[in-house]
C-alpha cells in the first residue's frame, strides 16, 4: 500500500503556533470561521471549553468568528452555562422546526451548518477535559495555509514510533481498533492511514459539508470520510496530531451501540459503491443482553440509522446561503 | 494622592468584561501540575502567556522564577514587585482536571495558588483594559518553590539578587477576599523522625515502637510552657509512619512548627524541643532525629504604615472588610529585608487543600481591583514616605 497521504497530509498542531500568520491569512483570504460545539448534558467542559477558545482565539487572536452551542435536549445545566459565557445556544429541535426531529450528533452538526455563518466550520466534542485552543487552531491550520486541504481530522497519540526503536501501536481507541480499521483494511486500506478516523474534532469548508448527507448519530464520522473521499478524493483530507486529549470513558455496551450505528453507516456506504451486494435488507435493532435477577434479558435499542441529506438541497438553507 | 480610590468601583466593572481572559489563564496554569520542586511546565506556560502579552520584557532570574517586567514612564523610580507563588501541594500524578461553572472553578490547587497565577499573568491584559500606565516598573514574579520545604526558595533570591531598590511588593493568594497580612511571625518549621532499626533484635527487650516514641513527644511539646507575650504556640501539623495495622511501626515522622512574634521566643522554643527530642532518644535507645526543613525571622509593618493604611482604604472603597494575621509566606522575606509589602487574598473559596478545591469566580474581579488599586498607591508613593 502507498503510504504517501500520510507522510503528506499529517500534521502536528506545534507547526501552527504562530497564530498571528493564521489570522492574517484568514484575513487575507477573506474568510470567516465558526466553532460548534455539540453538547448533550456537558456542564463539567462547556464552559471550560467556550472560556478558552473565547479568550484566545476571539479575544487575544480574532480567529474565530462565532461560537455555537447545538444542544440534543441536556437535562443539566449545559445551555445555562454555556449562555452565561457568551455563546450562542441553540437547541437541536428548534433549528428548521418544520422538519422531523432526530437525536444525535450528526443531527447536531448539520443543523450547525444552517445556524452558522462561517466559511470554515470546526466542530470539537464538547466532553474534552484537557481543552486547549491547539484542538482548534491545530485543525483550522492547515485549511487556511493549504490551498488543496478542504478537510482536517484530529488524531492524538504519538503514532509509530516515540524516541529510538521504540514502537507503539497506533492510539485508536477500541472502536477504532476494532471495527473501523478492520472495515478499512478490507475495503479501502488507502484510509487506514487515517489514524483515528473516529475522532470527534474536525474543521472543514462549508462547501465541503454543504454537499454530504449527516447521519444524525455516531455514523457521522465515518460517512464523512467516505463521501469527501468519494467526491474530492483522498487528497483534500489532513490530519493533525494535537497530542493528550482526556475524555470521558465509554463502557463496552455503549461502544457496542456506537459500533452497531458505525457498521450499518459502512455498509450502506459500500453497498452504495457496488463493493457488495446484499441480498437482503439488514436489521435495525441492536441487542444486547442483562442478567436481571439471575435472568438473562434481552436489551433491544433500535436504531433506523437514519441520514440527513446534502444541507444545500433544502430549501431554507439555499434561501438563507443565496444558493440559486 | 488618593483620587484613584474613586475609581475602583469602575474598574471591578471593566475587569469583568474580560472574564474569559482571567479565567482562561487560571485553567490553563492550574490544569498544568507544579508540585514543589518540579514547577518546570508551569513555569514556561507562565513565560508563554506573559510573552504572548507582549510586555516589554519576559524572563527567569537566575533560580527559574519567571519573570514580566512592565516598564514604567519615571525611569527613576525603583520598581513595584507583585508576586504569586506557582507550586501546589499536589502531585503531579494527581488528576488537575478544573471543572468551570457559572460561579466557581473546582480542581486541585485551584485555591493555592493557581487563582493568584492566573490572576498575576491576567494583570497586563487588565492594565491595558483599564488603560493604567505607572511610573514605577512593575515586575510581575512567579516564585517558584515557596511551599514546605521549598522553604521560599524562590523569592528569596528573588530579592536577595534583584539589582535595584524595590519600592513596594504585594503578594498575591488566592484565597481568601479580605485577607489583609503585613507581618509575619517568626517560625522554625521542623521534622522530627524516628527509625528503629530492623536487624539489631538483640538491643531492645520489647521492641519500641515509632509512632507511640513520636506520641511521647507530641506529649512532651505540649506540657511547655508557652509565654502569652510574645504570642507563641508550637503547632503540630502532620504525622506519618507504619506499615501495616498488625505490625509494630518502625519508622515514623512528625511535621510541626514553632511560630512566635518574637525570634528569641522561636530559638528558645526549638532548644526546649530538642532537649526532649535527645531525652527520648536516650531513654528509649531509639534513633530519633529533628530536622530543621525552614524558618523566617518575625518582621513587621506597623499597623498604621502608609501602605497598610492605604491597603485598608481600598479595601473599604471596595466593599471588602479587612481581616489580618500574620503570614508565614513570600511576605516575611520582603519584610525581612525592609520592603513594605503586603500579601492579598482575591476570592472565596471552599475545601482549601483538597483535591476538590473551589472558588468562586464573581469575587475574583473586586479581589483584581484592590491589587490594582493598592500598586496605584505604591505608584503615587505610599511606600516612599
Amino acid at each position: 500500500m502507498n503510504n504517501n497521504w500520510l507522510k503528506k497530509n499529517t500534521f502536528h498542531y506545534s507547526e501552527f503556533t504562530d497564530l498571528n500568520r493564521l489570522v492574517k491569512e484568514k484575513r487575507k483570504k477573506n474568510l470567516s470561521i465558526s466553532l460548534c460545539l455539540p453538547t448533550l448534558n456537558e456542564e463539567k467542559t462547556i464552559a471550560k471549553e467556550i472560556i478558552i477558545m473565547k479568550s484566545e482565539l476571539m479575544t487575544r487572536h480574532e480567529l474565530l468568528d462565532e461560537i455555537v452551542v447545538i444542544d440534543s435536549g441536556s437535562k443539566d445545566k449545559t445551555l445555562e452555562v454555556a449562555k452565561a459565557f457568551g455563546a450562542d445556544v441553540y437547541e437541536a429541535d428548534s433549528i428548521l422546526p418544520d422538519l422531523e426531529k432526530f437525536k444525535g450528533k450528526g443531527e447536531n452538526l448539520w443543523k450547525a451548518l444552517y445556524v452558522t455563518k462561517g466559511d470554515i466550520i470546526i466542530y470539537l466534542d464538547a466532553d474534552i477535559k484537557n481543552i486547549h485552543h491547539r484542538f482548534a487552531y491545530g485543525l483550522i491550520a492547515p485549511l487556511l495555509l493549504y490551498d488543496n486541504i478542504k478537510y482536517a481530522k484530529a488524531f492524538y497519540d504519538r503514532p509509530i514510533a516515540i524516541g529510538k526503536n521504540k514502537i507503539r501501536p497506533t492510539g485508536g481507541g477500541r472502536v477504532t481498533e476494532l471495527v473501523i480499521r478492520p472495515m478499512f483494511s478490507l475495503f479501502f486500506p488507502e484510509l487506514t492511514q487515517i489514524i483515528q478516523p473516529l475522532s470527534g474534532e474536525y474543521a472543514g469548508f462549508r462547501e465541503i459539508f454543504e454537499k454530504i448527507p449527516f447521519p444524525i448519530g455516531y455514523g457521522v464520522e465515518t460517512s464523512m470520510i467516505l463521501d469527501i473521499c468519494e467526491k474530492w478524493g483522498f487528497d483534500v483530507i489532513a490530519q493533525v496530531d494535537l497530542e493528550k486529549r482526556v475524555h470521558r470513558n465509554q463502557d463496552t455496551k455503549a461502544l457496542g451501540k456506537m459500533s452497531f450505528v458505525i457498521l450499518k453507516t459502512f455498509l450502506n456506504r459500500i453497498e452504495k459503491l457496488e463493493m457488495i451486494d446484499l441480498k437482503k435488507d439488514i436489521y435495525c435493532e441492536m441487542i444486547q443482553y442483562n442478567l436481571v435477577k439471575s435472568e438473562i434479558k434481552p436489551d433491544i435499542l433500535k436504531i433506523e440509522g437514519f441520514e440527513r441529506p446534502p444541507i444545500e438541497t433544502i430549501p431554507e438553507y439555499r434561501k438563507k446561503f443565496n444558493i440559486n | 494622592m488618593n483620587n484613584h480610590l474613586d475609581k475602583l468601583s469602575s474598574f471591578v466593572d471593566a475587569i469583568e468584561s474580560i472574564k474569559e481572559t482571567i479565567i482562561a489563564n487560571i485553567v490553563l496554569i492550574g490544569q498544568i501540575p507544579s508540585p514543589t520542586f518540579k514547577e518546570k511546565r508551569r513555569t514556561r506556560i507562565i513565560m508563554d502567556r506573559l510573552a504572548e502579552c507582549q510586555i516589554d520584557e519576559c524572563t527567569t532570574d537566575g533560580y527559574r522564577n519567571p519573570i514580566g517586567i512592565i516598564r514604567g514612564s519615571s525611569g527613576s523610580n525603583p520598581p513595584i514587585l507583585i508576586v504569586a507563588h506557582i507550586d501546589t501541594i499536589f502531585d503531579k500524578d494527581v488528576d488537575h482536571n478544573f471543572i468551570v461553572k457559572e460561579n466557581s472553578i473546582t480542581g486541585p490547587g485551584v485555591t493555592d495558588n493557581s487563582v493568584g497565577a492566573g490572576v498575576l499573568v491576567s494583570l497586563p491584559e487588565i492594565f491595558r483594559k483599564l488603560d493604567l500606565r505607572f511610573k514605577s516598573d512593575i515586575v510581575l514574579a512567579g516564585v517558584i518553590q515557596s511551599m514546605g520545604k521549598g522553604n521560599l526558595r524562590g523569592v528569596r533570591h528573588l530579592v536577595k539578587t534583584w539589582p535595584t531598590p524595590i519600592r513596594g511588593a504585594v503578594c498575591i493568594e488566592a484565597m481568601e477576599l479580605g485577607r489583609l497580612n503585613y507581618y509575619s511571625s517568626g517560625m522554625v518549621r521542623c521534622e522530627a523522625a524516628c527509625n528503629i532499626s530492623t536487624l539489631n533484635g538483640e538491643k531492645h527487650k520489647f521492641k519500641p515502637n515509632a509512632i507511640l516514641i513520636l506520641n511521647e513527644v507530641i506529649n512532651q511539646i505540649m506540657k511547655l510552657r508557652l509565654p502569652q507575650r510574645p504570642r507563641s504556640r508550637v503547632i503540630i501539623g502532620k504525622i506519618s509512619g507504619g506499615f501495616k495495622h498488625g505490625e509494630i511501626a518502625y519508622e515514623a515522622t512528625l511535621g510541626f512548627e514553632i511560630q512566635s512574634d518574637s525570634d528569641k521566643m522561636v530559638k528558645s522554643i526549638f532548644n526546649d524541643v530538642k532537649d526532649i527530642i535527645e531525652g527520648i532518644s536516650h531513654e528509649y535507645e531509639v534513633e530519633l532525629n529533628l530536622k530543621t526543613i525552614s524558618n523566617l525571622n518575625a518582621s513587621t509593618l506597623k499597623y498604621n504604615h502608609p501602605l497598610v493604611k492605604s491597603a485598608r482604604e481600598v479595601m473599604k472603597e471596595l466593599g471588602i472588610k479587612p481581616a489580618g494575621g500574620p503570614s508565614e509566606s513570600e511576605l516575611s522575606i520582603f519584610l525581612s529585608r525592609k520592603i513594605p509589602a503586603i500579601t492579598l487574598g482575591i476570592t472565596h473559596g471552599e475545601n482549601y487543600h483538597q483535591k476538590n478545591a473551589q472558588v468562586e469566580i464573581e469575587p475574583i474581579f473586586k479581589g483584581i481591583a484592590q491589587i490594582i488599586g493598592i500598586i496605584m498607591s505604591i505608584d503615587n508613593g505610599v511606600c516612599d514616605e
